[in-house]
């Protein structure tokens, strides 16, 4: 078995895998619907205000186990479901954006400062077609970078990294995600410690069950699913609520009805865009290697530098950054959707998630078995097949499907969609939050479930009202059990040595880099705004 | 708030996970886990079950400690005021009275009829037959769904009790009519 064989076996994989139905004897694979209904759903959640892609996920994961049930041949048809709503949720959070001046996700914001003004001027259509191309082309720029560079980055871990440094490595991640995300370096610790912490409760090598207070709730261990989406679905949904009822006597101004308008995007423009696209999807890229850098730092930086450029080359009749530039929308576009495949970089070639999304993937890898994201994943085997290797090539073929439907019907769908911003939050929330608690509930079978999801969201609640931010409790929770497992082994590969993550030159240097990277960050200024 | 409540609400936060981290390392950890920091296992010096607690009390100490010395100042404000909070938990209560409904309409129903019509019905072997099977599920989630639109719009209106009915009627289609194999809340408890 050489790399390309693996490589087709993955192609395979997705293109004849179980089948659904055949056209003229040719197989139309259930792994290829997943993919398409999960990006078309992705648009519409990522359309809604206040819905999100997480939120789809976690509605659709129990759902999608229960019908794929958790056998090998489930991993590609749920995570392809799952890789389509996270492409489609990116190019469909840019529709209110621009016909409403409401971004649909958080990373839509810098896009409404020029899709607005193009709307409002009647050049709609022409403000989301700009963004559907920008979105697609860093997406796709994007999934080439991850598809190289995942698997030399999990052969450099494997050929050069032992037990002791891996743990330094996880202990460094954890380090940069407490200071990268959320703007304190103090809030992500605590938010760190917290996750590592519910993550050893009721676990542990010894036969009593440690933190468990003998009680049997807490013996078994904290549940992935009832934490992990209690902190960041129910709570964000407890945020949003309060958010409408703080406003609820605030009588809102009916939007304006905008002229879609017929403009085409010519090759002109095309031309114009590309320095813009290009900019922003290598920087979008890189942010989005990192684990924890969310796409709304891609799409600042992506804009910022698209409006330095645009003042130096834009003639006096063009419109300026800020005032209806379609470059603008292509920056940012560009910038925040080209995080979206880099970030599975780390999650797939070290096993470290580093947004919500690879969270949800894990969850499912978790749930369904036979599946652990991480360097051992990237082992070419030559004597058997390594099936872990075929799912990686799968799951890379499902991203080039989801972006060939992204360039094909993704442009027309995205801009149906303007209906979706006038759906009453108030009443859509309170059924997402029952929604989700069901899908956990009928994957779980127990009320208990509910009420430890209901307690983190209360949770993840006080965390955003303490402006910590939920990610690096994620993380943490979900890297706890492997950081413990990895230091035990280093622990008695060493000889029990206790300095062994100092005594290793890499080790040593991770260790310093994790401390230097905190003290750093809690020296640097706060953002102006 | 003025910008001293900001800084306030840093320090007191700081405070409150440096108490939470010393309270874990110097009583929780000690007294609920049964091994140390390390232990020997057959002469051979092993991890114990509370290091990795440890390291987790100690990411709280750091960033209580920080955030109480180098963060105090910064002007952070909170996204939301303490009349927000009681409205969360107000919401909080009403999801759990919801599916607290939830849990016991059922039976509840079922022990009504055995009254009436003197049967011997048992809610346990009705769980997965129409409409037992729906009935805890509709009350208590149109009590969850239909409460907390009320609560938001500070007022109750049939258009909440409307969208309740047909949020609950579409995941009984979604979850239940489909698949054989999934009970809907509160069934798998029995």
């Amino acid at each position: 078995m050489g790399t390309l064989d693996y490589i087709w076996l993955g192609v395979l994989a997705v293109f004849q895998g179980p089948e659904l139905f055949s056209i003229l004897g040719l197989p139309f694979s259930i792994t290829l619907l997943m993919i398409l209904c999960g990006f078309l759903l992705g648009i519409v959640v990522g359309a809604t205000p206040g819905l999100a892609g997480p939120v789809a996920m976690a509605i659709s994961l129990p759902i999608l186990i229960s019908v794929f049930g958790y056998t090998p041949d489930a991993l590609l048809p749920v995570m392809g479901f799952l890789i389509g709503i996270m492409k489609g949720a990116t190019i469909g959070g840019a529709v209110p954006a621009i016909l409403f001046n409401t971004p649909g996700t958080p990373d839509a914001y810098m896009t409404t400062l020029d899709g607005y003004p193009m709307a409002q001027k009647g050049h709609a259509k022409k403000a989301l077609r700009v963004a559907h191309f920008a979105s697609v082309s860093g997406d796709t720029f994007s999934d080439v970078v991850l598809v190289i560079c995942a698997p030399f980055l999990a052969l450099l871990v494997e050929q050069y990294l032992d037990l002791p440094e891996k743990t330094a490595l996880l202990i460094l991640s954890l380090s940069f995600i407490a200071a990268a995300v959320g703007g304190s370096a103090a809030k992500g610790l605590i938010s760190t410690g917290l996750g590592l912490l519910v993550a050893f409760i009721g676990t542990g090598a010894d036969f009593y069950p440690r933190l468990s207070m003998g009680t049997e709730a807490l013996s078994q261990g904290i549940a992935l699913g009832p934490a992990i989406l209690g902190v960041l679905i129910i709570g964000a949904v407890f945020h949003e609520l309060a958010g409408q009822w703080r406003h609820r006597d605030v009588v809102s101004r009916p939007v304006p009805q905008i002229e879609i308008g017929s403009d085409r995007l010519s090759f002109g423009d095309v031309r114009k865009l590309m320095p813009y696209i290009g900019r922003s999807a290598i920087v979008g890229t890189m942010v989005g290697a990192l684990p924890g850098i969310g796409s709304t730092l891609a799409a600042t930086i992506g804009y910022t530098m698209g409006q330095r450029r645009h003042e130096k080359t834009a003639k006096p009749d063009e419109p300026a950054f800020g005032e209806g530039a379609m470059e603008g929308i292509a920056a940012t576009e560009a910038a925040n959707s080209s995080v979206s495949g880099a970030n599975l970089i780390p999650v797939l070639s070290l096993g470290i998630p580093g947004n919500t999304a690879a969270v949800f993937l894990i969850l499912a890898a978790d749930s369904i078995g036979g599946f652990n994201p991480g360097p051992s994943v990237f082992k070419f085997t030559t004597d058997a097949v390594n099936p872990e290797l075929v799912i990686a090539f799968g799951l890379f073929t499902a991203m080039f499907v989801a972006n060939f439907l992204n360039w094909t019907i993704g442009g027309l769908f995205m801009r149906s969609m303007g209906v979706m911003a006038r759906v009453p939050k108030q009443l859509l929330l309170p059924v997402v939050l029952l929604l989700t608690l069901t899908a956990i509930y009928v994957q779980e079978t127990r009320l208990e479930v509910i009420w430890f999801t209901l307690a983190f969201g209360l949770l993840g609640y006080g965390m955003r009202l303490l402006a910590i931010s939920p990610l690096p409790f994620v993380i943490a929770f979900i890297l706890g059990g492997k950081l413990e497992a990895t230091a035990r082994q280093a622990f008695d590969a060493t000889g029990s040595d206790p300095f062994f993550l100092l005594n290793n030159p890499i080790a040593a240097a991770f260790m310093v880099l994790s401390v230097a990277i905190i003290f750093l960050a809690s020296r640097k200024k706060p953002d102006s705004k | 708030m003025n910008k001293h409540h900001f800084q306030n609400i840093n320090v007191v936060t700081g405070l409150f996970f440096t108490a939470l981290a010393l309270l874990l390392l110097l009583v929780w950890i000690p007294l609920d886990s049964d091994t140390g920091l390390i232990e020997k296992v057959r002469r051979q010096v092993a991890i114990g079950d509370a290091l990795a607690p440890t390291v987790a009390a100690v990411f709280l100490l750091i960033g209580g400690g920080l955030l109480m010395l180098l963060e105090g100042k910064r002007d952070t404000p909170p996204a939301m005021d303490a009349a927000s909070v009681k409205f969360v938990v107000r919401v909080f209560t009403m999801l759990v009275l919801g599916f607290l409904v939830m849990r016991y309409a059922g039976p509840l129903a079922v022990e009504v009829m055995n009254t009436i019509q003197g049967s011997d019905l048992e809610y346990r072997l009705l769980r997965d037959t129409a409409p037992w099977k729906w009935l805890g599920y509709v009350l208590g989630g149109t009590l969850a769904i239909c409460g907390t639109i009320s609560l938001t719009e500070g007022r109750f209106s049939l258009r909440a009790l409307v969208v309740a009915l047909l949020a609950i009627a579409a995941m009984i289609a979604i979850f239940d009519l489909p698949f054989d194999d999934l009970l809907l809340p509160p069934n798998g408890d029995f």
